[in-house]
């Protein structure tokens, strides 16, 4: 059983998009397919606009009316037992800002099913981990960018999820911060969590994930395993080009 | 026992989510302030100021009035004496060197009274000069009681209205007709500000789907229903308590500050059903907004004049009975109007149910038209 299959996914922002139209760009995602394995650290890459947060977002059940199948532990992702496999740390900071950051675990546990006595245990286990637990009773409003950045990683992972899907981690923080969450997710994947991560930061993806999927303009353009790209940033670029992504 | 634990389930989710939205509202003190303090302060100034303007003018304010007495004879002294002991006069002095306009300019009186000389013997009239800016009220209320008084003296009769009740009954029950200062501005402000409640729920949705927390929810295994009720029903309750809290600030509050109390009428139950549906109609506005507004900015503008707007025809800022024909039936079109004359069926004609009963089908239709607009036009993602 794979953790993530993907499989021929087409899917438009805009529902009136003619699929005899070969414009490609009508399509956020076009007939793209992806799978990762059980217990997998693997790089989701793509220039911006390529179809990755319309990946994730499709994955965790936040868009409908595409084609194609997404199957998570064996399950649709239309299915509660997918949504509930999966832990989800979208691009933005998506915290309540002015709760604290027990509060913002507690709503975000009681949706995802906790009881009181679990979340009061995950919360101070997250909160240790993402080094938050000294600040777990201040508003979330006095946090820094890293700190921010760590407790939206903290809520995606309170519920224990077998499939952690992260959408730029670490973008915006300082050094620190984000070694401290590669580190966390290093340790997580040790633990047999698949990881699917997607980042700009070339150089992490290379060191931390074993495998990669490189998406261009909604497609699959490279899938693979990480060891046989010597240099991911040159190849990157070999694989979308040097020109600007502005559309 | 699987489907009573899957209730449970779902109720403490529900239990959660409505918790976090009040936990949100109330760390905000610029929505308390707009919720609560708002109408409070609306309710007690603005009855403070009202006072006796539009309620019972004849007990509840003496108009100041210069009487004086040139003649001198019998007829001219009692008539003095009986303008001076009336209950909606102050003689007041004329103060020394200080003519009849001066008088007005000071703010000395609001009238003058001139018994002449020859008044007696019928050869001169009375004469009355009015402050240019009298309430109309006050001087038709002056100009009668003068010529009822008059009368009385000139044809010799003790008391006018002994003989005119033989003639003429007034039927209208008292507090019947047009509504106290606190009758009229508690549910007023009340409804004022439960419409209000647009604003902290658009501009919170919308940033919520800005901040992604709203699309966050919906990656975990949660119905949509669910999370759309967590949603909107807290602010439903928060206009219910912001009603509440209205009504006691009238009932035991505003006593304590003015001469006026609340009068809840023969049947205050019957504000149970009004509240409930007022609040599902300003509920309704609230998603409306939410569902229209673009950023939160856009929102805040268009929920705050859009609420002012239904209030200022809808008879809340300038009551109802004071409004010519044309505003009468403009007032129609807002949802304030119908939610302030159930209110004032209970407080002031204690009326029966199916009198209420068109405005409570009014104010649910639009809540139903509201929430039925929104459902079209809302964007969760």
């Amino acid at each position: 059983m794979k953790a993530l299959e993907i499989s021929r996914i087409t899917f438009s922002y805009n529902k009136h998009a003619d699929k005899s139209v070969a414009e490609a760009r009508e399509y956020a995602l076009r007939n793209f397919s992806m799978s990762v394995e059980v217990g997998q650290f693997h790089a989701l890459l793509g220039p911006n606009g390529a179809g990755k947060t319309t990946l994730m977002r499709l994955i965790t059940g936040q868009l409908r009316g595409y084609e194609g199948e997404v199957i998570v532990f064996g399950h649709k992702n239309s299915d509660k037992r997918a949504l509930s496999n999966i832990g989800y740390a979208p691009q933005p900071v998506s915290v309540y800002t002015t709760l604290t950051a027990l509060e913002n675990l507690r709503v975000f546990g009681v949706v995802a099913g906790l009881s009181d006595e679990k979340i009061k245990q995950r919360s101070e286990e997250v909160l240790k981990e993402t080094g938050l637990l000294p600040y777990a009773k201040k508003s979330v409003s006095v946090y820094s960018g890293g700190m921010l950045r760590r407790l939206n990683l903290a809520v995606a992972l309170l519920h224990s999820p077998f499939l952690l899907l992260l959408d730029e981690p670490t973008v915006g923080v300082d050094p620190q911060s984000r070694n401290h969450i590669y580190e966390t997710l290093a340790k997580m994947n040790n633990e047999g969590v698949t990881i699917v991560l997607c980042t700009h930061i070339m150089e992490e993806a290379q060191r931390l994930c074993a495998t990669v999927t490189v998406l261009d303009r909604g497609s699959e353009i490279f899938s693979g395993y990480m060891k046989e790209i010597d240099n991911l940033e040159k190849f990157f670029l070999e694989r979308t080009g040097h020109g600007l992504r502005d559309d | 026992m699987i489907e009573k634990r899957k209730y449970q389930t779902v109720f403490r989710r529900f239990k959660e989510l409505f918790r976090k939205e009040i936990l949100v509202l109330l760390r905000d003190r610029q929505t308390i302030l707009l919720l609560f303090f708002m109408p409070a302060a609306l309710i007690f100034f603005l009855s403070l100021a009202v006072g006796g303007i539009y309620s019972d003018v004849m007990v509840g304010r003496k108009v100041q009035i210069v009487v004086e007495n040139q003649s001198g004879l019998p007829k001219a002294n009692l008539l003095e004496e009986k303008i001076k002991s009336s209950e909606l006069i102050r003689p007041v002095e004329r103060p020394p060197g200080i003519e009849n306009d001066r008088i007005f300019d000071y703010g000395k009186a609001q009238a003058i009274v001139i018994i002449p000389a020859g008044f007696d013997t019928g050869d001169n009239p009375v004469e009355i000069y009015f402050d240019p800016v009298i309430d109309v009220g006050y001087k038709i209320a002056v100009r009668s009681l003068i010529t009822s008084l008059t009368a009385e003296v000139v044809m010799g009769i003790d008391n006018m209205d002994a003989v005119v009740a033989n003639l003429l009954i007034e039927k209208t029950a008292p507090n019947k007709k047009f509504p106290d200062p606190l009758q009229q501005t508690v549910p007023g402000f009340a409804i004022f500000a439960m419409f209000f409640i647009a604003i902290p729920m658009s501009v919170g949705f919308l940033r919520e789907k800005r901040d992604g927390t709203l699309q966050r929810l919906f990656t975990y295994p949660v119905g949509t229903n669910l999370i759309i009720l967590g949603k909107f029903v807290p602010y439903y309750f928060i206009n219910i308590v912001q009603f509440v809290l209205m009504l006691l600030i009238g009932v035991y509050i505003m006593p304590a500050v003015m001469d006026f109390s609340l009068r809840l009428g023969a049947h205050p139950w019957h504000m149970l059903p009004i509240t409930l549906v007022v609040a599902a109609a300003a509920t309704g506005f609230g998603v409306l907004v939410a569902a229209l507004g673009r950023t939160p900015e856009q929102s805040s503008t268009l929920a705050a004049t859009s609420a002012i707007l239904m209030g200022a025809f809808g008879g809340i800022m300038v009551p109802h009975f004071f409004m010519p024909m044309f505003m009468k039936k403009l007032a129609m079109l807002s949802p304030m109007y119908w939610a302030h004359q159930a209110y004032l069926d209970v407080l002031l004609r204690n009326a029966d149910f199916y009198i209420i009963l068109p405005k409570i089908i009014v104010l649910t239709l639009f809540a139903a038209v509201c929430l039925y607009i929104a459902g079209r036009k809302i964007k969760w993602m």
